[in-house]
């Protein structure tokens, strides 16, 4: 009996499968996110992308997304069936796919890769980062505006460069807008737990911290809490106003819109190259959005002019002289740190206290 | 009225072939109510069906993956199981699976060109005497202590998480890999055999095989597993026999520890190919159920670990393909194990209803 | 807010559903019955209260059905194990990963959403204290609950016959059936309070604490509970103590970071871990100790005789 079903599903499927094959050829595009996809957070800015996608295609792409995808060995399953069900696009929404993803490249010369943060690239293989370090930047002015205790506290996830750089670069920025300020760091050590993200987050509001940095939080628990706690927070990913309509000083958002779209193109048009794309405020990959009404206008001209700085490369976040905690000088007066330190960072710079998470 | 209206009582002379009808049984529950989820979210019952039982099976690279799973659950279970038999509650597998993915990782990590034979010996035996001595602490603290295994082992499983990820972002990390967590990637001479080409298969499915023969073997041939089963089932015959409940803590826990040690190798040796933060998608906890849903029976257990594998792999083919979330196969887990234990009953016990006639003669004989 | 108020508060508001499930757990232990599925039992209890309070506004009413829902999946581990013989630590994880599913399934369409807190409860006078005013009294009603709950167990457990049969049942069921209890029913309401228990402490941490759900909310909090009972040596006063002490230690490890100290966060972090392993090593060492207040047939299938 339950044989005779399965056998009959079998064929159905079978069926349904060449059929869709035969009717129509649009191009399957696959996503993998590590977390699941909500409202707001990492998971959703890509949505965001693939929806872009759909929409600028139409009925000539078929989106495929699976979300919460382990970082361990299972990630390469998922994508050899996206590439089984037809892929010939991939984008892997993580780090913790590296790995998997360039085998998967090298298997598949056939199918185009974009994967989130790696450092490695093929011709199939390309990899993106955001430059969030510049919209932390910008938070950090603000927040050494705003901030009267003289106290910023961040609660960030894991010491990976990516992370320590954004670190970095709210520490500069606050000095340069409120050389008094102290900054206290809590890392969770986790991506994800929520209730411990937001005791960090009234443990460094103890401490006197009036501005929270909510560094790679995919759910609103820290901007929830300084809500409640009438303090304000720069938060990632997503705009999350609308969580903390009072607390919220801006939202460093990513807008991969455009960047998967030409992607798509590419791979659709056979002109896909695996290239390194970093992306800051000049090509719109990051955005600071939701800017707290509280700022006055000289506060907001000021950090638009930043922005504009930045954007036109006439500034640069980590430029000399920049010394680290120890003293050590990291760039020289005149030059700015290239980007494989920025996208290494191990070290915190001068003005910061404590250290990195062994 | 203290009675259930029902009485149950042991089957004797073992259940023979009726012992296939619990899992049998386990299975088919599972799938009507994976049938009935999936259509309830509006996939197609038969094509979600298809997609998470029958996909695995039908790629040779699908197929792979269902071995390649097969080979750690295989190994952890078989071992585990010798200690449940015992009553020894080892539920530390995930976290001795780490200690040995450390373990097996510091001769690649440290002789990171070398392409000597001993290699993947080396990381064999570091890695089992890493997962043992893991183990070992929740033996000595119950051996010296008294200490319950269960709660011990369970902590433990959190403290290798918390280990691992310290070594990954510190003293074995890549020192080029721009600092993320992770360590440098093996040398060949670190990565196991494939044994099909096409997929990720590799010997430890051959491992795990040994082990079910060894298990075989030490439950049903063997003077010591005769002896901790019994130390199980009346701990003071054994002790009377000689056996203490000592050697049966030390022996079910370090047994344990080596096969989840090893199975930990063979994840950095095999699919992952270096050391990083996930190395186990919970097969210590995984291997828990498919000890059960064996019977704690070696060739139960083969059966068990491969139906487990199924469903993983069929859970992600599923995700991807039909679009059925994740937590449907997380259901599934569940309902699998619920409605064996479920079933179970009816395969080891007798149950009947108690007539009102021999209810009424019972209490009589209560009264006297 | 002050360091001393935020320690408190802190503490308390990270201890609060450890401690209620807890006590839920050294009820059902008591009885004999080990649930190993308090992780899944509290995810789906967040995720039943969540829907509840975003879609009605109603708090109570969301704890009352967060209790509810664990309950009925402590029900189908109680049948499980008390009437289908099914081993407990087996069953337990069967369960638990069962509701650890249903919890992200139903809980899919409210990803990442939030709830406003629940209204906190100021103690008239009290909560008008300098530092101990809001670090202990001004907090949801549930927060004092809870150290009520405890000393009302430990009276139960300590003076009362509900007490007595509840502790005669997990020391020797043969006893209790013998002198005319139902075995069976003693432990199946010892579960269901534990599930109930366990529903409610879910439903603090989506609607009171973190007032938000998302898959994973319970992050392994499931299984410091189990712990904490063995912590507590199976006394409802100790269990308490104990859940506090964890509260603090979590608290502390965050503290000990904001202020910059140096110590690795993995080792911060594994504190609490480590503790629990001394403290059952020590606890245990003292044979006699542990088997007055360990329920001798915990874990044990009993079957009744004819």
């Amino acid at each position: 009996m339950a044989n005779r079903k399965i056998l009959a599903c079998l064929a159905v499927t079978i069926g349904l499968l060449s059929a869709s094959v035969a009717r129509a050829d649009p191009v399957k595009a696959g996503f993998i996110t590590p977390s699941p996809i909500a409202d707001v957070g990492w998971a959703h800015q890509i949505d965001l992308g693939r929806q872009a996608i759909e929409k600028e295609f139409g009925d000539k792409v078929k989106t495929i997304v699976v979300d919460k995808v382990q970082e361990g060995p299972d990630a390469a399953r998922v994508m050899n069936q996206m590439i089984t069900d037809g892929a010939k696009f991939i984008v892997l929404g993580s780090f913790g796919y590296f790995n998997d993803g360039l085998r998967a490249a090298k298997q598949h010369p056939e199918v185009d890769f974009i994967h989130a943060s790696g450092y490695k690239q093929t011709a199939n293989f390309g990899t993106f980062t955001a430059r969030n370090y510049e919209g932390f930047y910008l938070g950090g002015l603000a927040a050494g505006m705003v901030t009267k205790s003289h106290t910023i506290g961040i609660v960030a996830a894991f010491a990976i460069p990516e992370v320590v750089a954004e670190v970095n670069a709210i520490a500069i920025a606050v000095h340069k807008t409120d050389p008094k300020a102290q900054i206290k760091i809590v890392w969770i050590n986790s991506w994800f737990d929520p209730p411990k993200e937001q005791e960090a987050a009234r443990a460094l509001i103890s401490q006197g911290a009036d501005v929270l940095f909510s560094l790679h939080q995919d759910t609103p628990s820290v901007v929830n809490v300084a809500e409640a706690e009438h303090v304000r927070v720069v938060n990632t990913s997503s705009d999350m106003s609308k969580y903390g309509p009072n607390a919220v000083l801006a939202s460093v958002t990513n807008d991969w819109t455009r960047y998967f779209v030409d992607s798509f193109r590419a791979a659709m048009d056979g002109t896909f190259k695996g290239v390194d794309t970093r992306g800051g405020l000049a090509s719109g990959m990051v955005k600071v959005t939701a800017w707290s009404k509280d700022l006055s206008a000289e506060q907001k001209a000021t950090i638009s002019q930043a922005e504009a700085d930045l954007a036109s490369s006439k500034a640069h976040v980590f430029a000399g002289p920049l010394r680290d905690q120890d003293g050590k000088v990291r760039a020289e007066a005149g030059s700015n740190l290239p980007d494989q330190e920025i996208f290494g960072m191990n070290w915190l710079v001068e003005g910061l206290s404590g250290s990195l998470p062994k | 009225m203290t009675r259930t209206p029902w009485t149950i009582e042991p089957r004797l002379g073992g259940a023979g072939r009726s012992v296939l009808i619990a899992p049998v049984a386990a299975m088919s529950v599972t799938v009507l109510i994976g049938a009935a989820i999936t259509s309830s979210l509006g996939v197609s019952p038969l094509r979600a069906l298809y997609f998470l039982y029958i996909a695995p099976f039908s790629t040779l690279f699908n197929f792979g993956e269902v071995l390649l799973k097969t080979a750690p659950l295989l190994l952890i279970a078989q071992a585990l199981a010798i200690g449940f038999r015992a009553k020894i509650w080892n539920v530390g597998g995930e976290g001795q699976l780490i200690l040995g993915a450390i373990g097996g990782s510091l001769l690649p990590i440290f002789f990171n060109d070398s392409d000597s034979m001993l290699m993947l010996p080396g990381m064999i035996a570091l890695g089992m005497t890493c997962g043992m001595l893991w183990a070992a602490i929740a033996a000595w603290l119950r051996v010296r202590f008294n200490a319950n295994e269960i709660l011990v082992t369970l902590m433990l499983n959190s403290i290798a998480l918390q280990l691992l990820y310290y070594l990954v972002s510190g003293p074995l990390r890549d020192s080029t890999g721009y600092n993320f967590p992770q360590s440098v990637q093996f040398p060949d001479s670190a990565m196991l055999p494939l044994l099909i080409t096409g997929t990720r298969l590799n010997a430890s499915l051959l491992v795990g095989l040994a082990a079910t023969a060894f298990a075989w073997f030490f439950v049903e041939r063997s003077m010591i597993g005769y002896k901790l089963e019994v130390g199980g089932a009346a701990p003071n015959a054994a002790r009377y026999a000689g056996f203490s409940e000592t050697h049966a803590v030390w022996l079910s826990l370090l047994i344990g520890g080596a096969a989840a040690g090893l199975a930990g190798v063979f994840e950095v040796a095999g699919p992952l190919g270096q050391l990083q933060r996930v190395v186990s998608p919970g097969y210590g906890f995984a291997a828990i159920i498919v000890a059960f849903l064996g019977g704690l029976n070696p060739l139960g257990i083969l059966f068990a670990a491969v139906f487990v594998a199924v469903i993983f792999v069929g859970g992600d083919i599923s995700q991807t393909s039909a679009g059925v979330p994740y937590a449907v196969n997380t259901i599934l887990q569940g309902v699998l194990l619920v409605s064996y234990i479920a079933a179970r009953l009816f395969v080891d016990y007798r149950v009947r209803l108690r007539a009102p006639l021999r209810f009424e003669r019972a209490q009589l004989q209560w009264r006297h | 807010m002050e360091t001393l108020t935020f320690v408190l508060s802190g503490t308390v508001i990270a201890a609060t559903p450890l401690l209620i499930a807890a006590l839920g757990e050294l009820a059902a232990e008591k009885s004999g019955v080990l649930n190993l599925s308090i992780e899944g039992m509290m995810s789906l209890g967040a995720v039943a209260a969540f829907i509840v309070v975003k879609n009605t506004g109603d708090y109570w009413l969301g704890v009352f059905i967060g209790g509810v829902a664990a309950m009925l999946l402590a029900a189908l581990f109680a049948v499980i194990v008390l009437f289908l013989l099914g081993n407990q630590v087996a069953s337990g994880l069967a369960v638990g990963i069962l509701g650890g599913g249903m919890a992200a399934l139903i809980g899919k369409p409210y990803e990442s959403a939030t709830v406003p807190p629940m209204p906190s409860f100021p103690i008239p006078i009290l909560s008008h204290a300098p530092v101990i005013g809001r670090g202990l009294f001004d907090h949801v009603l549930l927060v004092y609950m809870a150290p009520a709950i405890a000393v009302l167990m430990w009276w139960i457990f300590k003076s009362t016959k509900v007490g007595l049969v509840l502790r005669a049942t997990g020391e020797s069921p043969e006893t209790t059936h013998a002198i005319g209890y139902n075995v069976l029913v003693v432990r199946f309401l010892s579960v269901l309070f534990g599930g109930f228990m366990a529903g409610i402490a879910g439903a603090f941490i989506s609607i009171a604490s973190a007032t938000l759900w998302s898959d994973g909310l319970i992050a392994g909090r499931g299984w410091i509970v189990v712990a904490l009972v063995v912590f507590g040596a199976w006394r409802a006063e100790r269990v308490a103590l104990g859940a506090y002490l964890f509260g603090a230690a979590t608290i502390g490890q965050l503290l000990v970071q904001s202020i910059g100290v140096e110590v690795p966060s993995q080792l911060l972090t594994s504190v609490p871990y480590i503790a629990t392993i001394v403290a059952i090593a020590l606890l245990s060492m003292d044979g006699k100790r542990i088997r007055l207040n360990a329920p001798v047939s915990l874990g044990r299938v009993y079957r009744e005789a004819h």
